[in-house]
């Protein structure tokens, strides 16, 4: 009798224990840094910086790398391989192996929406890495299914959006059968 | 000579005047004034006067959203000078841009700039949505910001898309020959969605047209309205940050 009650009373604790947890605030702050400060200066001087680190790269990199401009748009002659913009490779990539319909409609609508529910779809109110395991590794999945997709795209798709193991490095783009 | 010092004097006070008309407040030497700064100042408005440290730390945000910002400002400063040497016609675009590149002073070096922070724009956008999602960010109460942000990168791969095609080269014609073929596998829209993208079958003089008035002009314009938007909510949400 004595052993059931302590039983009961234990799984109350439990129940109370991990309501406490779920109602707490999930996340840890260390107080030390976390005091309230005037977001001037020192706020708008660490975007300040940012800024300014960001002009000196741009124009460095515009300084040494120069803007593609081929030959003047020409509607009869078709390089090979006609590549879309590098963001929409990916696109293309699938394009090439799923039917029209399915990769270049459906399948983008799907993610858009998709994206745009992810706050309504994950019902976890945890914001610690270690309690959002699964939409960690579903996100990081996604993120690296896009970059694989970018990355054949550019990187080894060649003649006729054909497999080319390193087709920026050793095969030119051709323009009616001449270089571009 | 007291004329001479009391014209100097007053003349000291009408550009002291000056000076401080165009500040509303004074010099940020205490805390007290320097919150009034943040409060009162017109470029400083949208911060908030006081923050957590944890919120700006640089290892939580990587000033992602705001170098997004900042590469957008870098691309409507370089961008109008661009639109100075740039006819949207096949006629003159891709000579424009020869000239761009050899001729203008400055040319090639801004539309280098307009080209790579444009790319750096696409990934910094990117980015930014991984970290928001990484950290959480998007949950109760930011759940439409998250999606404004969304329509945001959609709009980022929109103005890049767009702005593709302006030179007029055959990098350019083919990619947007390419992407616009997308869009006509959709069902029932989808050759219409194409015609109305294009203005005609192929592309040509009216889809440059098309391309460079919603680079220029649509697109950024529901980009801004959006940014303003996204920006008010996460000083209304608060800051997300203390992870």
């Amino acid at each position: 009798m004595a052993t059931e009650a302590a039983d009961r009373i234990a799984a109350r604790q439990r129940v109370e224990a991990r309501r406490r947890q779920l109602e707490a605030p999930t996340t840890v702050r260390d107080d030390s840094e976390d005091e309230m400060i005037v977001s001037f200066p020192e706020f708008i001087f660490k975007e300040f910086i940012a800024a300014v680190a960001m002009t000196v790269f741009l124009v460095v990199v515009s300084i040494f790398l120069q803007a593609p401009l081929l030959g003047q748009a020409n509607p009869g002659v078709t390089p090979n391989p006609s590549k879309a913009p590098w963001y929409f490779l990916g696109l293309q990539e699938l394009l090439s192996r799923f039917p029209p319909l399915m990769a270049g409609v459906a399948f983008p609508t799907f993610v858009i929406v998709l994206m745009i529910l992810v706050p309504f779809l994950d019902r976890n109110p945890s914001r610690r890495p270690s309690e959002r395991k699964v939409a960690i590794i579903l996100f990081a999945l996604y993120m690296a299914i896009v970059v694989a997709l970018v990355i054949i795209g550019t990187f080894f798709r060649g003649h006729e959006f054909i497999w080319d193991w390193g087709w920026v490095l050793g095969n030119p783009q051709t323009c009616g059968g001449r270089a571009c | 000579m007291k004329v001479i010092r009391g014209a100097v004097d007053e003349m000291w006070s009408i550009i002291g005047q000056m000076t401080s008309s165009v500040f509303r407040h004074g010099l940020p030497l205490t805390d007290k004034i320097a919150a009034r700064t943040a409060l009162t100042n017109f470029v400083l408005h949208i911060h908030p006067v006081r923050v957590r440290r944890s919120w700006i730390r640089m290892s939580y945000t990587l000033c992602l959203g705001g170098l997004t910002f900042f590469l957008f400002i870098v691309l409507t400063v370089t961008g109008l000078y661009l639109m100075f040497y740039y006819v949207p016609s096949i006629n003159h675009a891709y000579q424009d841009m020869r000239d761009l590149q050899f001729v203008v002073t400055f040319g090639g070096l801004i539309r280098n700039m307009h080209r790579w922070a444009a790319h750096a724009m696409v990934i910094t956008v990117w980015l930014h949505m991984a970290r928001v999602f990484l950290t959480g960010a998007y949950k109760k109460p930011r759940e439409f910001n998250w999606g404004i942000g969304t329509v945001l990168l959609l709009i980022t791969l929109l103005l890049s898309f767009t702005g593709y095609l302006l030179p007029w080269d055959q990098l350019s014609i083919w990619a947007v020959t390419v992407g616009t073929n997308m869009a006509k596998y959709a069902p029932i829209a989808g050759p219409y969605t194409r015609y109305l993208m294009l203005g005609g079958h192929a592309v040509g003089d009216a889809t440059l047209l098309r391309f460079y008035v919603m680079h220029v002009v649509g697109l950024p314009l529901v980009g801004f309205l959006l940014m303003v938007v996204h920006f008010w909510r996460v000083r209304k949400d608060g800051f997300s940050g203390g992870l």
